[in-house]
């Protein structure tokens, strides 16, 4: 039999604050991450979740003029990975065989857009190479494995908005085969104005913070951030005297093979995600809790969404819990997936649902549901569900449990 | 040009360009730039070539120039008062 995977440590970076426990107080308050665009000077009206206050430089074992040069994103990354290692207790020489396993889709972009800026503007005639080292996918790993001191396999996913959810996925993978003893698996992207501009032509951004399941939602936010989760075996856990903060029972990954955007009408890829992940855990729909949605906030994804929840939960998704913490922290692409995870692994275990904010009009196709609207509430829990899904098609499940106390 | 605003000027284009954390006036004038002295890399040193270049219009056509050249801050502006004269 497969051996048990557990999450020991968790770390994150978000609109919210500069840790998991801002994170926490956050969502159990029912606090937005989403205003104003700092960053640079948006072209349209939307707003954006940022990431404000970074905690104090952590650099591990980088060199100090590799530190110096990080991306905003590289350095969430680490951040983040440098939290969850510590949460999880680790001694510094456990890294000989960890895998890291990351999930992004713009890298370093903001940073790349500068370089360009500068010498459109004439202000730097010559590109100016360290502005360009971030640019590359893969640099959120090496920092990550070259800060923390993590020689095992690494590996860069880039499948859009479910990127770190396939990391966390094929983290779990690693671990469950027996490829690492243990594993890292990290989220990371940087507002950039690449995606702004994008999401702005596609006319998927909300001029307000986000609305997700409103009668009124306009689109999504942006946001941006790092989420980490330290995966290992039960076992392997338990050896070291490591406390699981919850299980990584199932996952699943499927194609919608339908539009470069657009999530297919019957949802047909996002249902097999679901039905996939929850079979590969053994557990029946009914005994799954609550489900940390996609729920981006766009007319489309919510309606399509609903739909895959109710052919999944049947008449059942009334009493079941469903959110978006993208309502809170925005849409934050490439470490969506792994944010989202690690809000579902502190709901499972504190016991507390996180909120669907800014909901104010359910829709009426869904008025039957519970969408935790405002805040969060204290309900225990013993399994749910996060999905992600990405444009193109790229939909991913991951399916969490209560660790045994 | 003055030497001791040259002096200063380099100093400054260090830490603006290179994006250093200390002050331009904390850097001494005969600190190794490479090496041990102020913490910078390969990386740096090219991206020092063109900042230097191009501020002070001058050339530095290849490694042994260069090692000259980035010596210590003195090296620098000696080096660049030289290369105008000529």
């Amino acid at each position: 039999m497969a051996p048990a995977v557990v999450i020991t440590g968790l770390g994150a970076v978000t609109a919210l604050g500069g840790d998991v426990r801002a994170l926490a107080a956050g969502l159990a308050e029912g606090r937005c991450g989403i205003g104003r665009v700092a960053l640079f000077a948006p072209t349209g009206r939307a707003v954006a979740a940022e990431v404000r206050e970074e905690a104090s430089a952590v650099v591990g074992c980088l060199p100090p003029a590799t530190a110096r040069r990080l991306s905003r994103p590289d350095r969430f990354a680490l951040l983040a990975a440098a939290e969850a290692c510590r949460t999880a207790g680790l001694e510094p020489e456990f890294g000989r065989d960890a895998g890291v396993y990351v999930g992004t889709t713009t890298g370093g972009m903001l940073a790349t857009e500068e370089a360009y800026r500068r010498r459109r503007a004439g202000e730097d005639p010559r590109f100016r190479l360290s502005r360009l080292l971030g640019t590359p996918l893969a640099t959120a790993a090496a920092v990550v494995s070259q800060g923390l001191g993590l020689y095992g396999p690494r590996e860069t996913f880039s499948t859009a908005c479910s990127s770190s959810a396939l990391a966390v996925a094929m983290a779990a993978d690693a671990v469950r085969r027996g490829v690492v003893p243990l594993a890292l698996a990290v989220g990371t992207d940087g507002l950039c104005r690449l995606t702004y501009a994008g999401f702005d032509a596609l006319q998927a951004l909300d001029t307000e913070p986000c609305r997700p399941f409103d009668r009124d939602r306009r689109g999504l936010s942006l946001g941006e951030g790092a989420a980490a989760l330290v995966l290992e075996t039960d076992a392997h856990a338990r050896a070291r005297g490591a406390r699981p903060r919850a299980a990584v029972l199932g996952w699943a990954a499927t194609s919608d093979a339908h539009h470069v955007t657009a999530p297919h009408p019957d949802g047909a890829g996002a249902l097999a995600a679901l039905a996939g992940a929850l079979a590969d855990a053994r557990v029946p729909p009914d005994a799954v809790d609550y489900v940390n949605a996609h729920g981006s906030g766009t007319r489309q994804n919510d309606a399509v969404e609903i739909g895959v929840l109710r052919r999944v939960f049947g008449r059942r998704l009334a009493r079941l819990p469903v959110s978006s913490t993208k309502s809170q922290v925005g849409h934050c692409l490439g470490a969506a997936g792994a944010v989202e995870a690690v809000a579902t692994v502190l709901a499972l275990d504190d016991g507390l649902l996180p909120p669907t904010v800014n909901l104010r009009h359910l829709d009426p196709a869904w008025d039957d549901l519970d969408l935790v609207p405002e805040a969060g509430r204290r309900a225990p829990l013993g399994v749910a569900v996060s999905s992600s899904y990405g444009f193109g098609g790229h939909n991913v499940s991951l399916v969490f449990g209560r660790a045994a106390r | 040009m003055d030497t001791d605003r040259l002096r200063a000027e380099v100093k400054e284009l260090l830490v603006s360009g290179l994006r250093l954390d200390v002050r331009p006036a904390d850097i001494a004038d005969d600190t190794p730039i490479f090496g041990e002295g102020l913490g910078l890399d390969s990386i740096d040193a090219l991206e020092l070539v063109v900042l230097v270049e191009e501020r002070f219009r001058i050339s530095i056509p290849d490694e042994e120039v260069g090692k000259r050249a980035f010596a210590s801050v003195d090296a620098l502006v000696d080096f660049i008062l030289q290369e105008r004269a000529e």
